[in-house]
């Protein structure tokens, strides 16, 4: 009888149980799906690191490659994130060229790690105007269950943690780069953004974390990107239902919970890898 | 009587309308002597044709009165001539209708072209072109590239025209069509082919460095003939266009801003320009600068591409139409008066708005809108009120309560591994604490396996199971044998 | 019909907005057209709809609408998909689609001079191009710029050199019946209080807008045909 309401009015459904201040899986209104974080799944990337929140399941892998730095910015290197939403992790994505949605998540990422320097671009340069880095963020979902954009950002904060530089200095003679594999050292992260989706039911309800069906029937999402000092990377609400400047507010103070939640999680599982080494 | 009448009319529609007057005045003599009726129906054709000066649903009305009255009062000739008018007007083929009365339906004459309105936009090499209401935007832009093997020491110049869906909404974003292909052909063939640009010029370093010329063409409104629109903009866009300059020292090429050095203009030869004529009834009728409703029922077309010296730089005959070769020197010499037309226009807009960026005058699209037009209206800079604005925001970012529920703390049950999350809390009272306690002995936290199956249980290993509150599967961590 | 305005403000925010005009119905061919410019930066939007749509865009209870960023020189790039995004996420919440079933809107939007604050102006021309359309909308919408230079100062429609120097550029669509958010796109790092105070400003700001579209309605119709 339920699984019959479920299909034949998801709206209701979820509308009787947001009526209760709950949600069909059993949370409340403000809460989060569990989180699991593994760092350093991938041995042969630089770095990187598998998140999953509830069902939605997104892996990043770091690459890094050598570079000629452009002319406008000599001293900078390169960080390309890519999101990939490939057929595998939901009916709804079709094989082929990135979609909307995927090629959204990219510049989202993108002006993530823009606004909140989470890894300043200057690091990444070897020689000033000659060689720099470039660090390939490809962050791949492996299922897709709503909120990707708070998985990606963990994902791709947690793998950057994770990321060894190895040394690259420049032969003298030959002008060459030789890449030195047994020395490497950690990335410098100056910033800690962390993402955190809410969706609004009918106007009004809001709700954190959504599911892929809570986000269908959504009619306004809003993803807000703190950082450690309290300060906001990022307010993105591509549209949808409006929201007044107090509402807002309290999904800020959500997002700022959450960081702190978050950020915890991410120090401490990077503190059990290097322990464990 | 209706002999003299009837060639009164055909010579007042060959003719323009400053005859209609006459036309007007003599009518009304005539129809004195005819007989009342005539007179008022005459009347009232002359009125129409005095205010329209054309072909309109009035004219038609009148038309139709006509017929009446001959049929009431004058011979089965003339009376069946106008049933054929009519006739034609009701099976909408209102073009022809208008050949013979040798008029189009914007009320043009066969040999004219539409208004041409070219402006300027605020950038370097940005040209808005309207024709009648088709209207084309081109835009130059330039890059250093090496250049091709086979021609080391020459500039790169190259079309990419845009069917925008703008323009209409038969064209398809991202799909290359036949229309498409042939206008970028004719483009490169008329000002590429043409070697209207030094090429040679926008050489840098030899073999290493050369500019690359891009000229984008949007076409934003399409009303036919867009080719001889996009051939305006876009040799006005490349006469409009500097590029910056450039300084070599030993082997570094350094681009100057604007600021640094004056921008460079293009050094452009001659100015190829494309008249397009479209021919119907197997050539018998010749229209310039076909509006969209003649594009669709023309048999033929064809485009000539000269510039103002009267050279030729290419002919292009489609629709599968034979021409005679007078047919093609009478449209040679028709191109040749409009190409000189065009190019006196474009000299002049280009005049324009080089005294205007002398003076320090706003120019660009935003001067070039219409303050006259009813649908168009301008704001000045305004200033916004504001009424203590920090208070507002502060209230706000205070009025907000700070939930009351503290960030939780996140579990580790293996190495490399952690756990976050409200099911962790065991809000539904499952008592699991032992289990997420569980220390697993592994030395090689990267191959920790996330597994999700539900009550999968491997022999020899000891899975930490955390039974969330929701329906999703249990996330189940699986550690790798030890020994 | 040209205004000015000419009042302090009280907190010493520099919040003006550059010249804007706009023209409605200049395209031929599209359902609704307009161009919205603010000061330099211009943009050309054209409407299409209703009008039949393809089986697989298809939406059984309300109207697809399709938005597409035309760049001046070369193909749209990411940051024009995300763009889109949020122009049609917007309209799609002022619009009221459900009244044209199974069918097809197709917006699209030119660039022709990029001087700063171009989302803005993709939204406000978006809108009277709808109007234009006389498509049926639950209500209004506007965007506004906010740039926080990094002194503090929050400057609005922000020129193209002004954003750049900007710490933190914000976006906002505010709606014309409530004067909420209706979508918000940031870039670069800000505090609470400098979001919520440029919310506020942009709050204020839209009234402007708003009362420009208004005076420009009532331009267009004050002849009867």
């Amino acid at each position: 009888m339920a699984a019959g309401f479920k299909t034949a009015e998801p709206l209701e459904y979820h509308r009787s149980f947001l009526k209760e201040n709950c949600r069909p899986d059993g949370r409340e209104l403000v809460e989060f799906r569990t989180t699991t974080l593994n760092i350093g799944s991938i041995s042969t990337a630089e770095g990187s690191a598998l998140v999953k929140i509830g069902n939605t399941t997104v892996i990043c892998g770091i690459k890094m490659e050598l570079a000629n730095p452009s002319v406008e910015a000599p001293n900078k290197g390169y960080i390309v994130p890519n999101v990939d939403l490939p057929p595998l992790c939901s009916s709804g994505f079709r094989p082929g060229a990135p979609g909307e949605q995927a090629q959204a998540a990219s510049q989202f990422m993108a002006d993530i790690i823009e606004s909140s320097e989470v890894v300043k671009t200057e690091d990444l340069c070897i020689e000033r105007g000659k060689l720099c880095w470039v660090l390939y963020c490809d962050l791949m979902c492996l299922d897709y269950d709503g909120n990707l954009l708070d998985t990606c950002t963990i994902a791709l904060l947690a793998a950057l943690k994770n990321a060894q530089l190895p040394e690259v200095t420049v032969n003298a003679e030959t002008s060459l780069p030789e890449v030195d594999l047994k020395k490497r050292k950690p990335l410098q992260i100056h910033r800690h953004p962390v993402a955190s989706s809410f969706c609004v039911f009918d106007n009004s309800i809001l709700i954190v974390d959504p599911t892929g069906e809570e986000e269908r029937l959504s009619t306004a999402q809003l993803t807000v990107v703190t950082d450690e000092d309290g300060r906001l990377c990022s307010v993105h609400k591509p549209g949808g239902t409006s929201l007044s400047g107090e509402r807002l507010q309290e999904c800020i103070s959500r997002a700022q919970v959450r960081h702190r939640e978050i950020r915890k999680l991410i120090d401490k599982v990077a503190q059990s890898v290097t322990s464990g080494k | 009587m209706c002999q003299w009448w009837w060639m009164l009319n055909f010579y007042v529609c060959i003719v323009d309308s400053p005859f209609l007057w006459v036309y007007g005045v003599i009518c009304i003599q005539l129809c004195v002597c005819d007989g009342l009726l005539h007179f008022y129906v005459c009347m009232v054709d002359a009125l129409c044709l005095c205010v329209y000066g054309g072909c309109s649903i009035s004219m038609c009305v009148c038309w139709m009165l006509h017929l009446y009255v001959f049929i009431v009062d004058c011979s089965i000739s003339v009376c069946l001539w106008w049933m054929l008018y009519f006739y034609l007007f009701m099976v909408d083929h209102s073009i022809y209708v208008c050949f013979l009365c040798l008029q189009r339906l914007d009320g043009r004459q066969t040999y004219d072209y539409r208004k041409i309105k070219i402006t300027f936009g605020t950038d370097y090499g940005c040209c808005f072109v309207d024709l009648g209401k088709t209207r084309v935007m081109a835009q130059v832009s330039c890059e250093l590239v090496t250049p091709k093997e086979s021609r080391p020491n020459e500039g790169i110049m190259f079309f990419n025209l845009e069917l925008s869906p703008m323009a209409s909404p038969a064209f398809e974003l991202g799909r290359s069509s036949e229309l498409l292909v042939k206008l970028n052909r004719q483009l490169e063939r008329c000002l590429r082919n043409s070697r209207c640009i030094d090429t040679e010029s926008l050489c840098v370093v030899s073999g290493e460095k050369v500019w690359q010329i891009r000229v984008d063409v949007h076409m934003l409104n399409h009303d036919g003939n867009l080719m001889d629109a996009t051939s305006i903009a876009a040799i006005a866009a490349l006469s409009h266009f500097k590029r910056p300059d450039v300084g070599i020292q030993g082997d570094v090429v350094t681009v100057y801003s604007a600021q640094e050095r004056d921008p460079i203009a293009l050094s452009i030869y001659h100015m190829p320009i494309c008249v397009s004529f479209s021919f119907f009834q197997q050539g018998t009728y010749l229209l310039v600068d076909p509006c969209e409703r003649e594009e669709r029922v023309m048999d033929g077309l064809l485009m000539i591409a000269m510039n103002k010296h009267r050279e030729i730089c290419s002919i292009q005959s489609s629709g599968g139409i034979m021409l005679l070769k007078e047919q093609v020197l009478r449209c040679s010499k028709i191109a040749s008066v409009k190409v000189s037309e065009i190019t006196d226009l474009i000299a002049k807009a280009l005049e324009n708005d080089k005294k205007a960026r002398k003076e320090g005058r706003k120019c660009g699209f935003a001067e070039s809108m219409p303050q006259e037009r009813i649908t168009a209206l301008k704001n000045l800079e305004t200033t916004v009120e504001m009424t203590d604005l920090t208070k507002q925001a502060s209230d706000i970012v205070e009025g907000v309560e700070t939930p009351a529920e503290m960030a939780l703390s996140p579990v580790v049950p293996a190495p490399g591994v952690g756990q976050v999350g409200a099911g962790l809390q065991n809000a539904w009272g499952l008592e699991d604490e032992e289990d997420e306690e569980e220390e697993v002995d592994g030395d090689e936290p990267e191959v920790t396996i996330v597994a999700e199956k539900r009550g999968n249980k491997k022999k020899g290993e000891r899975p930490v199971v955390i039974i969330s509150d929701s329906e999703e599967e249990e996330v189940v961590i699986l550690n790798p044998e030890s020994s | 019909l040209r205004t000015t305005m000419e009042v302090c403000s009280s907190d010493g925010f520099n919040v003006t907005l550059r010249e804007f005009g706009c023209e409605q119905c200049l395209l031929s061919r599209p359902d609704g057209s307009s161009s919205f410019i603010q000061g330099d930066t211009s943009v050309l939007a054209a409407v299409y709809g209703p009008a039949e749509v393809k089986v697989s865009k298809e939406i059984y209870d309300r109207a697809t609408l399709e938005v597409v960023i035309q760049t001046k020189v070369g193909l749209p790039s990411v940051k024009e998909r995300s763009q889109e995004q949020c122009v049609r996420e917007t309209c799609e919440a002022s619009l009221l689609s459900s009244l044209h079933p199974r069918s097809s809107l197709t917006l699209i939007l030119q660039v022709l001079h990029n001087d700063g604050s171009l989302l803005s102006c993709f939204l406000n021309a978006a809108c009277m191009a709808f109007m234009d359309a006389g498509l049926p909308m639950s209500c209004l919408f506007c965007g506004v710029t906010c740039a926080i230079a990094s002194d503090g100062q929050v400057i609005t429609d922000p020129t193209a050199t002004q954003e750049k120097e900007s710490r933190a550029l914000l976006t906002f669509a505010i709606d014309s019946t409530e004067q909420k958010v209706l979508m918000s796109s940031t870039k670069g790092s800000f505090s609470v209080h400098e979001l919520q105070e440029c919310i506020a400003i942009s709050q204020m700001a839209s009234e402007k807008i708003f009362q420009f579209y208004r005076e420009s309605v009532q331009r267009r119709y004050s002849k009867t045909l």
